[in-house]
């Protein structure tokens, strides 16, 4: 059945206006009414320009509206980027045609046509990145702004690279826009639900097993990598953790996990509660069906399959969003995805990277022994 | 942020239809609201109400259901689709049944009305709606309330008042009411109805038995008009804003209802007075008002008070920006000035 109750997840417009308001140098406009274009800018709390478009310009044409807003911007030094919504899309216009003479990057993305994830790529595409072999270093992959930690991400792994002396290449998608088309030859992920494609993947950077993997290889490709003082630093953290589960495993039963995630946040909860405190996890579902066939996840983008796979396996201990706050009852609760209302998120927080683990399981720790599971 | 309206039309940036009817029809505890649309656009509302019914301390979210209108429909129609979402809500236990169009459905040209027209078995209430293409944020608030109101028959008067088309999505949306109740016990007076905040479908039967009715702002005057020709009810535009405001609120209150108000008056005044004597620190305060985000009403009414605390005028080197907001009766005014007293001091 195509209807869904309380849709939990954004649209592709959305995904775009992540990926391009990332970089530096773009000046990214979203073709469509204020109601559309009001969304991504709190979500994203990027600067984004808007054409705001209304009942008029449906019925008499939108270019003369776009052309104004486009040359409003064109003395910003910066590229522009369009981005249709689910209207102009289809009113039958030329938008390429409408454009000449601007050198403008057009996403058609509107909302009808996927998710967030959808328009994320096809935005990326459209910018159209590439390697420079004379690039330094490894470029960092899945800097999505929609991802409440990808700030977080990004400065923990230049922390870690910093630590290994390797040079940061290109940051996907959080960089000056002349950057996206000198990449590095390799890259490292730090969440694998925003993929940029670029690259030779080195791997990922989300719990310390595929951590340690990474920079073995990293120290194997970069000239001049350093690694074993990250390789010191994962075995000090790691052995804290240890201790702090191990603690709490003195006194508790370990929790029965429900995971709500995209798939690669997914399959990094479900990693460590397992490793770490020997957890149950009860059900993983995950926002769209990219992988979930290959994973054994199960797709949960409504609200109402997320309150029935909570009410079916009864967790005591929930990893989701703030939707899945609401109706998991009194399970102890970890944030891990958007939205995460309700709280005040102010430093940027990690899930990637060492500190990323440390982060998420002491908020796990701490959250189950505040509920005394 | 460039956002680069015309000049000439500023509805560019006001927001759309779905948003303001969602802020209604999610309000009606059980019922459900069907967003004929793609999922994105229903996601972006309930991620909203999220956000906003968490700031109110209610965890809950709404029955928001997505027709998740995609391509396929775009290109062939999506009123089997909106027929489907329908006949699967009618089969659980509603009270009824808000059916909300987009603008992507109104520019395919689907008969909403139509589908919605069909036997469920339980009312199915179309809301025109059509995103932006059917006006703006608060057009999408009127016409939810207008077809909420419809359902309604007309009754048997009563005393009781009825408060209409509060800001659901507001911050300080129970704080507001609260005040607004506040002054109606000084007049000896109770609420009849919150049309239409935290209700039941078949609490709408008492719509017509106020009085009063109370508007949230002016904006929600064809409303009013709606509940006027409907009901006979009378109304004034808009809850009270700032000191003298609130006097003249409650002096209203009193003239439509044919209270004498005149003890109720003059014992708000007195607590208004002592108010500002709790604020006579601010007194000669260099600070000016910081008005970006405010109405003419909200000005007005800072200005008031200004005056009546002596603030003195700020240089650019000396100079404490002072927030200027929707100051509700007495104790929204009293929020207001501490939030003074904070850009004073910080």
């Amino acid at each position: 059945m195509p209807e869904c109750n309380n849709p939990l997840w954004p649209c592709a417009m959305t995904g775009a206006a992540a990926c391009l308001a990332g970089f530096d140098g773009i000046a990214v406009v979203i073709h469509g009414s204020s109601g559309c274009y009001y969304y991504p800018t709190t979500l994203l709390h990027a600067p984004l320009h808007g054409t705001f478009i209304c009942e008029e310009d449906v019925i008499f044409g939108s270019e003369g509206r776009l052309v104004e807003v486009i040359d409003g911007l064109a003395g910003t030094g910066k590229r522009i980027a369009v981005i249709t919504t689910c209207v102009p899309a289809i009113l039958g216009e030329d938008i390429r045609s409408m454009l000449d003479g601007h050198d403008v990057i057009l996403v058609d993305s509107p909302g009808f046509s996927g998710d967030v994830e959808t328009g994320y790529g096809k935005a990326l595409a459209m910018l159209e990145p590439g390697i420079d072999p004379a690039s330094p270093g490894v470029n960092i992959d899945g800097v999505c702004l929609f991802d409440p930690f990808a700030a977080g991400n990004e400065q923990e792994v230049r922390r870690l690279f910093a630590m290994a002396s390797v040079p940061v290449g290109t940051v996907f998608s959080h960089d000056r826009l002349d950057r996206a088309f000198h990449a590095a030859a390799f890259t490292v992920g730090t969440n694998g639900d925003f993929p940029s494609g670029i690259g030779e993947h080195l791997g990922g950077m989300l719990g310390f097993d595929e951590i340690r993997t990474t920079f073995t290889r990293i120290g194997e490709v970069i000239d001049g990598a350093v690694c074993d003082p990250v390789f010191a630093e994962l075995d000090q953290q790691e052995e804290r953790i240890v201790r702090a589960c191990d603690k709490y495993l003195h006194r508790y039963d370990p929790p029965v996990a429900a995971i709500f995630a995209g798939s690669s946040y997914a399959a990094f909860a479900a990693r460590v509660l397992g490793q770490y405190l020997d957890a149950e996890i009860c059900c993983t579902g995950i926002r769209t069906c990219h992988g979930a066939a290959a994973t054994g996840m199960v797709e949960a983008s409504g609200l109402s399959r997320v309150k029935e796979l909570i009410h079916t396996h009864n967790p005591d201990l929930v990893i989701g969003s703030s939707f899945e706050r609401s109706v998991c009852g009194n399970a102890a609760f970890v944030g891990i995805i958007p939205p995460l209302r309700g709280s005040i998120l102010l430093a940027p927080a990690p899930r990637a990277g060492i500190n990323g683990t440390l982060s998420f399981v002491e908020q796990v720790l701490n959250a189950c022994m505040d509920k005394k599971i | 942020m460039t956002s680069n309206p015309l000049p000439v039309n500023s509805s560019r940036l006001g927001g759309c239809t779905l948003t303001g009817a969602i802020s209604v029809t999610s309000h009606v505890r059980d019922a459900v609201t069907i967003i004929h649309g793609p999922k994105g656009c229903s996601h972006h509302n309930v991620s909203l109400l999220h956000a906003s019914w968490l700031d109110n301390d209610h965890a809950l979210l709404p029955e928001l259901v997505s027709t998740g209108l995609s391509e396929t429909e775009v290109i062939f129609g999506g009123e089997e689709l909106l027929r489907q979402a329908i006949r699967h809500a009618s089969g659980h236990e509603v009270r009824a049944i808000f059916v909300l169009s987009t603008c992507i459905v109104d520019t395919i040209g689907d008969d909403v009305v139509a589908v919605c027209s069909e036997e469920y078995g339980v009312p199915v209430i179309p809301v025109p709606t059509a995103g932006f293409l059917g006006g703006t944020f608060h057009d999408g608030v009127n016409n939810a309330l207008i077809a909420l109101a419809a359902t309604a028959m007309p009754c048997q008067k009563d005393r009781g008042i009825n408060i209409i088309g509060e800001m659901n999505l507001e911050y300080e949306v129970e704080e507001n009411y609260a005040e607004i109740a506040r002054l109606l016990s000084l007049l000896g007076l109770n609420v009849n109805l919150r049309f239409v905040h935290d209700v039941t479908y078949d609490q709408f039967a008492r719509l017509g038995a106020a009085q009063l009715n109370i508007l949230r702002s002016p904006a929600l005057v064809p409303v009013g008009e709606y509940l006027k020709e409907r009901f006979g009810t009378p109304y004034l535009p808009s809850f009270p804003h700032g000191l003298s405001g609130t006097l003249s609120f409650i002096r209203s209150v009193a003239g439509a209802c044919g209270i004498d108000g005149q003890a109720a008056a003059s014992g708000e005044c007195r607590r208004q007075e002592e108010l500002i004597a709790g604020f006579a620190d601010l007194s000669h305060a260099p600070a000016s008002l910081e008005p970006t985000h405010a109405g003419t009403d909200e000005i007005l009414v800072a200005e008031e008070l200004a005056a009546a605390l002596d603030l003195a005028a700020g240089t650019p080197e000396n100079n404490a920006r002072l927030p200027v907001s929707a100051a509700i009766g007495t104790a929204g005014t009293r929020r207001m000035l501490h939030r003074w007293r904070r850009a004073i001091h910080a």
